[in-house]
Protein backbone atom coordinates (compact mmCIF):
# COMPACT_ATOMS: atom_id res chain seq x y z
CA UNK A 1 0.00 0.00 0.00
CA UNK A 2 1.48 3.36 -0.99
CA UNK A 3 0.70 6.88 0.19
CA UNK A 4 -1.12 7.64 -3.08
CA UNK A 5 -3.70 4.90 -2.36
CA UNK A 6 -4.65 6.34 1.05
CA UNK A 7 -8.00 8.13 1.53
CA UNK A 8 -7.89 11.87 0.76
CA UNK A 9 -10.17 14.87 0.35
CA UNK A 10 -12.04 15.18 -2.96
CA UNK A 11 -10.13 18.31 -3.92
CA UNK A 12 -6.75 16.55 -3.82
CA UNK A 13 -5.36 14.25 -6.49
CA UNK A 14 -3.95 11.89 -3.85
CA UNK A 15 -2.98 11.67 -0.17
CA UNK A 16 0.53 12.95 -0.95
CA UNK A 17 -0.98 16.06 -2.52
CA UNK A 18 -3.13 16.57 0.59
CA UNK A 19 -0.14 16.14 2.90
CA UNK A 20 1.99 18.57 0.87
CA UNK A 21 -0.80 21.14 0.94
CA UNK A 22 -1.13 20.87 4.74
CA UNK A 23 2.61 21.32 5.23
CA UNK A 24 2.73 24.23 2.77
CA UNK A 25 -0.24 25.82 4.55
CA UNK A 26 1.56 25.66 7.87
CA UNK A 27 4.66 27.26 6.32
CA UNK A 28 2.52 30.08 4.91
CA UNK A 29 0.97 30.60 8.34
CA UNK A 30 4.46 30.67 9.87
CA UNK A 31 5.50 33.28 7.28
CA UNK A 32 2.71 35.54 8.60
CA UNK A 33 3.90 34.81 12.14
CA UNK A 34 7.39 35.96 11.15
CA UNK A 35 5.87 39.34 10.30
CA UNK A 36 3.87 39.36 13.54
CA UNK A 37 6.99 38.86 15.65
CA UNK A 38 9.02 40.98 13.20
CA UNK A 39 7.03 44.03 14.27
CA UNK A 40 7.93 43.27 17.90
CA UNK A 41 11.61 42.95 16.96
CA UNK A 42 11.36 46.28 15.13
CA UNK A 43 9.98 47.89 18.29
CA UNK A 44 13.04 46.56 20.17
CA UNK A 45 15.43 48.05 17.58
CA UNK A 46 13.60 51.37 17.56
CA UNK A 47 13.27 51.76 21.33
CA UNK A 48 16.84 50.66 22.06
CA UNK A 49 18.23 53.00 19.41
CA UNK A 50 16.70 56.05 21.10
CA UNK A 51 17.17 54.86 24.71
CA UNK A 52 20.27 52.64 24.74
CA UNK A 53 21.41 53.27 28.32
CA UNK A 54 17.96 52.91 29.91
CA UNK A 55 17.12 49.92 27.75
CA UNK A 56 20.32 48.12 28.76
CA UNK A 57 19.75 49.06 32.42
CA UNK A 58 16.42 47.25 32.18
CA UNK A 59 17.99 44.21 30.49
CA UNK A 60 20.53 43.87 33.30
CA UNK A 61 17.70 43.29 35.81
CA UNK A 62 16.30 40.28 33.93
CA UNK A 63 16.60 36.73 35.28
CA UNK A 64 19.41 35.41 33.07
CA UNK A 65 19.58 31.94 34.67
CA UNK A 66 15.86 31.25 34.20
CA UNK A 67 15.96 32.56 30.62
CA UNK A 68 18.95 30.37 29.77
CA UNK A 69 17.45 27.24 31.35
CA UNK A 70 14.24 27.89 29.43
CA UNK A 71 16.20 28.19 26.18
CA UNK A 72 17.86 24.81 26.79
CA UNK A 73 14.43 23.35 27.63
CA UNK A 74 12.92 24.55 24.35
CA UNK A 75 15.88 23.44 22.23
CA UNK A 76 15.63 20.01 23.84
CA UNK A 77 11.89 19.86 23.26
CA UNK A 78 12.40 20.50 19.54
CA UNK A 79 14.98 17.72 19.41
CA UNK A 80 12.65 15.29 21.18
CA UNK A 81 9.66 16.14 18.99
CA UNK A 82 11.78 15.77 15.82
CA UNK A 83 12.87 12.35 17.10
CA UNK A 84 9.19 11.46 17.63
CA UNK A 85 8.45 12.39 14.02
CA UNK A 86 11.32 10.16 12.86
CA UNK A 87 9.96 7.32 15.02
CA UNK A 88 6.48 7.41 13.50
CA UNK A 89 8.00 7.54 10.01
CA UNK A 90 9.70 4.28 11.00
CA UNK A 91 6.40 2.90 12.32
CA UNK A 92 7.14 3.15 16.05
CA UNK A 93 3.95 4.65 17.49
CA UNK A 94 4.89 3.96 21.11
CA UNK A 95 8.08 6.00 20.81
CA UNK A 96 6.14 8.83 19.13
CA UNK A 97 3.81 9.01 22.12
CA UNK A 98 6.75 8.96 24.54
CA UNK A 99 8.49 11.75 22.64
CA UNK A 100 5.31 13.85 22.54
CA UNK A 101 4.75 13.38 26.28
CA UNK A 102 8.34 14.50 27.00
CA UNK A 103 7.89 17.47 24.63
CA UNK A 104 4.67 18.42 26.40
CA UNK A 105 6.34 18.15 29.82
CA UNK A 106 9.28 20.30 28.68
CA UNK A 107 6.92 22.92 27.25
CA UNK A 108 4.91 22.94 30.47
CA UNK A 109 8.14 23.32 32.49
CA UNK A 110 9.01 26.33 30.35
CA UNK A 111 5.68 27.97 31.19
CA UNK A 112 6.02 27.22 34.90
CA UNK A 113 9.52 28.72 34.99
CA UNK A 114 8.47 31.71 32.90
CA UNK A 115 5.15 32.67 34.40
CA UNK A 116 5.28 30.93 37.77
CA UNK A 117 8.80 31.89 38.80
CA UNK A 118 10.31 34.56 36.55
CA UNK A 119 7.25 36.80 36.36
CA UNK A 120 6.86 36.43 40.14
CA UNK A 121 10.44 37.63 40.64
CA UNK A 122 9.92 40.48 38.16
CA UNK A 123 6.78 41.68 39.88
CA UNK A 124 8.39 41.28 43.33
CA UNK A 125 11.29 43.48 42.17
CA UNK A 126 8.82 46.14 40.92
CA UNK A 127 9.89 45.68 37.33
CA UNK A 128 6.40 45.93 35.89
CA UNK A 129 6.28 49.39 34.27
CA UNK A 130 3.82 51.02 36.66
CA UNK A 131 3.89 53.71 39.34
CA UNK A 132 6.29 51.79 41.62
CA UNK A 133 8.76 50.94 38.87
CA UNK A 134 12.18 50.07 40.32
CA UNK A 135 14.39 52.01 37.89
CA UNK A 136 14.04 55.78 38.06
CA UNK A 137 15.96 58.87 37.08
CA UNK A 138 17.57 59.37 33.68
CA UNK A 139 17.43 55.65 32.86
CA UNK A 140 13.82 55.20 33.95
CA UNK A 141 12.17 55.99 30.60
CA UNK A 142 14.29 53.57 28.59
CA UNK A 143 14.01 50.87 31.25
CA UNK A 144 10.22 51.19 31.25
CA UNK A 145 10.19 50.79 27.48
CA UNK A 146 12.37 47.70 27.83
CA UNK A 147 9.97 46.13 30.30
CA UNK A 148 6.97 46.95 28.11
CA UNK A 149 8.78 45.07 25.33
CA UNK A 150 9.68 42.27 27.76
CA UNK A 151 6.17 41.68 29.09
CA UNK A 152 4.40 42.04 25.74
CA UNK A 153 6.81 39.79 23.81
CA UNK A 154 7.07 37.07 26.46
CA UNK A 155 3.29 37.05 27.00
CA UNK A 156 2.66 36.68 23.26
CA UNK A 157 5.27 33.93 23.08
CA UNK A 158 3.65 32.26 26.08
CA UNK A 159 0.26 32.30 24.34
CA UNK A 160 1.90 30.59 21.36
CA UNK A 161 3.44 28.04 23.74
CA UNK A 162 0.02 27.27 25.23
CA UNK A 163 -1.31 26.77 21.70
CA UNK A 164 1.62 24.44 21.03
CA UNK A 165 0.89 22.42 24.16
CA UNK A 166 -2.74 21.99 23.08
CA UNK A 167 -1.57 20.79 19.65
CA UNK A 168 1.02 18.36 21.07
CA UNK A 169 -1.67 17.04 23.45
CA UNK A 170 -3.95 16.53 20.43
CA UNK A 171 -1.18 14.57 18.69
CA UNK A 172 -0.77 12.39 21.80
CA UNK A 173 -4.51 11.61 21.87
CA UNK A 174 -4.60 10.77 18.16
CA UNK A 175 -1.46 8.64 18.42
CA UNK A 176 -3.02 6.73 21.35
CA UNK A 177 -6.02 6.03 19.09
CA UNK A 178 -3.55 4.56 16.60
CA UNK A 179 -4.38 7.13 13.89
CA UNK A 180 -0.81 7.54 12.63
CA UNK A 181 1.15 5.14 10.47
CA UNK A 182 4.42 5.33 8.51
CA UNK A 183 2.22 6.33 5.53
CA UNK A 184 0.07 8.89 7.33
CA UNK A 185 1.65 11.25 9.87
CA UNK A 186 0.98 14.68 8.34
CA UNK A 187 -0.54 16.19 11.53
CA UNK A 188 2.61 15.14 13.46
CA UNK A 189 4.80 16.94 10.90
CA UNK A 190 2.59 20.06 10.82
CA UNK A 191 2.49 20.41 14.62
CA UNK A 192 6.27 19.86 14.67
CA UNK A 193 6.72 22.84 12.35
CA UNK A 194 4.67 25.03 14.69
CA UNK A 195 6.52 23.80 17.79
CA UNK A 196 9.95 24.43 16.27
CA UNK A 197 8.84 27.87 15.09
CA UNK A 198 7.84 28.81 18.65
CA UNK A 199 11.35 27.61 19.59
CA UNK A 200 12.87 29.91 16.91
CA UNK A 201 10.92 32.88 18.25
CA UNK A 202 12.26 32.21 21.74
CA UNK A 203 15.86 31.90 20.44
CA UNK A 204 15.54 35.46 19.10
CA UNK A 205 13.69 36.86 22.13
CA UNK A 206 16.21 35.29 24.52
CA UNK A 207 19.09 37.21 22.93
CA UNK A 208 17.15 40.49 22.71
CA UNK A 209 15.89 40.33 26.30
CA UNK A 210 18.70 38.76 28.30
CA UNK A 211 21.95 39.12 26.37
CA UNK A 212 22.40 42.27 24.30
CA UNK A 213 22.15 44.70 27.21
CA UNK A 214 23.86 42.44 29.76
CA UNK A 215 27.51 43.54 29.73
CA UNK A 216 27.17 47.20 28.77
CA UNK B 1 17.21 6.14 10.38
CA UNK B 2 20.18 5.99 12.73
CA UNK B 3 21.93 8.64 10.62
CA UNK B 4 18.88 10.90 10.95
CA UNK B 5 18.87 10.57 14.73
CA UNK B 6 22.59 11.28 14.77
CA UNK B 7 22.02 14.43 12.68
CA UNK B 8 19.30 15.58 15.07
CA UNK B 9 21.59 15.03 18.04
CA UNK B 10 24.49 16.85 16.35
CA UNK B 11 22.15 19.77 15.59
CA UNK B 12 21.08 19.91 19.23
CA UNK B 13 24.72 19.92 20.42
CA UNK B 14 25.53 22.63 17.85
CA UNK B 15 22.62 24.70 19.16
CA UNK B 16 23.89 24.36 22.72
CA UNK B 17 27.40 25.39 21.63
CA UNK B 18 26.01 28.46 19.86
CA UNK B 19 23.90 29.24 22.92
CA UNK B 20 27.02 29.04 25.10
CA UNK B 21 28.87 31.29 22.62
CA UNK B 22 26.25 34.03 22.69
CA UNK B 23 25.88 33.65 26.46
CA UNK B 24 29.64 34.14 26.91
CA UNK B 25 29.79 36.98 24.36
CA UNK B 26 27.10 38.87 26.26
CA UNK B 27 29.59 39.47 29.10
CA UNK B 28 32.25 40.96 26.82
CA UNK B 29 32.83 44.69 27.36
CA UNK B 30 31.64 45.68 23.88
CA UNK B 31 30.61 49.21 23.00
CA UNK B 32 26.86 49.74 23.32
CA UNK B 33 26.50 50.22 19.55
CA UNK B 34 28.45 46.99 18.88
CA UNK B 35 26.46 44.82 21.26
CA UNK B 36 23.90 43.69 18.66
CA UNK B 37 26.81 41.66 17.17
CA UNK B 38 25.94 39.17 19.92
CA UNK B 39 23.00 38.27 17.67
CA UNK B 40 25.26 36.56 15.09
CA UNK B 41 24.98 33.11 16.78
CA UNK B 42 21.20 33.64 16.85
CA UNK B 43 21.12 33.73 13.04
CA UNK B 44 23.04 30.44 12.93
CA UNK B 45 20.72 28.89 15.53
CA UNK B 46 17.63 29.88 13.57
CA UNK B 47 19.18 28.43 10.39
CA UNK B 48 20.01 25.17 12.21
CA UNK B 49 16.48 24.76 13.57
CA UNK B 50 14.96 25.64 10.18
CA UNK B 51 17.05 23.17 8.22
CA UNK B 52 17.29 20.24 10.63
CA UNK B 53 14.26 20.32 12.93
CA UNK B 54 11.79 21.99 10.53
CA UNK B 55 13.37 20.34 7.47
CA UNK B 56 12.72 23.28 5.15
CA UNK B 57 14.51 21.47 2.34
CA UNK B 58 12.28 18.41 2.50
CA UNK B 59 8.73 19.56 1.68
CA UNK B 60 7.27 20.71 -1.64
CA UNK B 61 9.06 23.52 -3.52
CA UNK B 62 6.47 26.03 -2.40
CA UNK B 63 7.64 25.48 1.20
CA UNK B 64 11.04 26.96 0.29
CA UNK B 65 9.25 29.79 -1.50
CA UNK B 66 7.24 30.62 1.65
CA UNK B 67 10.39 30.44 3.80
CA UNK B 68 12.28 32.80 1.47
CA UNK B 69 9.24 35.09 1.26
CA UNK B 70 9.11 35.25 5.06
CA UNK B 71 12.76 36.33 5.19
CA UNK B 72 12.20 38.85 2.40
CA UNK B 73 9.16 40.37 4.11
CA UNK B 74 11.01 40.47 7.42
CA UNK B 75 13.97 42.21 5.75
CA UNK B 76 11.61 44.79 4.22
CA UNK B 77 9.86 45.33 7.56
CA UNK B 78 13.04 45.76 9.56
CA UNK B 79 14.96 47.56 6.80
CA UNK B 80 12.30 50.19 6.14
CA UNK B 81 11.47 50.41 9.83
CA UNK B 82 15.00 51.28 10.96
CA UNK B 83 15.69 53.59 8.02
CA UNK B 84 14.53 56.65 9.94
CA UNK B 85 16.32 56.09 13.28
CA UNK B 86 19.54 55.03 11.56
CA UNK B 87 19.71 58.01 9.20
CA UNK B 88 18.15 60.84 11.20
CA UNK B 89 20.53 63.61 12.23
CA UNK B 90 19.70 65.21 15.54
CA UNK B 91 20.23 68.94 15.82
CA UNK B 92 20.29 70.19 19.39
CA UNK B 93 18.66 73.60 19.60
CA UNK B 94 19.19 75.96 22.47
CA UNK B 95 16.19 76.73 24.63
CA UNK B 96 15.20 80.31 23.62
CA UNK B 97 13.61 81.03 27.02
CA UNK B 98 16.98 80.62 28.75
CA UNK B 99 19.29 83.59 28.56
Amino acid sequence: MSETSLPHGFQYSNAGHQSGTAISGMWLFLATEVLFFGAIILSWIYCRHWNPAGFDAGAQKTQLAIGTINTVILLTSSLVYSAGLAFIEAGNRRRLIQCCVITWALGFSFLILKFGLEYYKDFSANLFPGSDFAINGALGGGARLFYVFYFVSTALHGIHMIGGLVLVGWIILRARRDEFTPLYFTPVAVVGLYWSFVDVVWIVLYALIYLVGRGS
Amino acid sequence: MTAHFRNLLVTWVLLLVLLAAEFGASFLPLARSARPLILIPVVLMVAAVGTMFMQVGRGPTIVRLFAVAALLWLSALLGLGILDPMTRIEYHVQDASRK
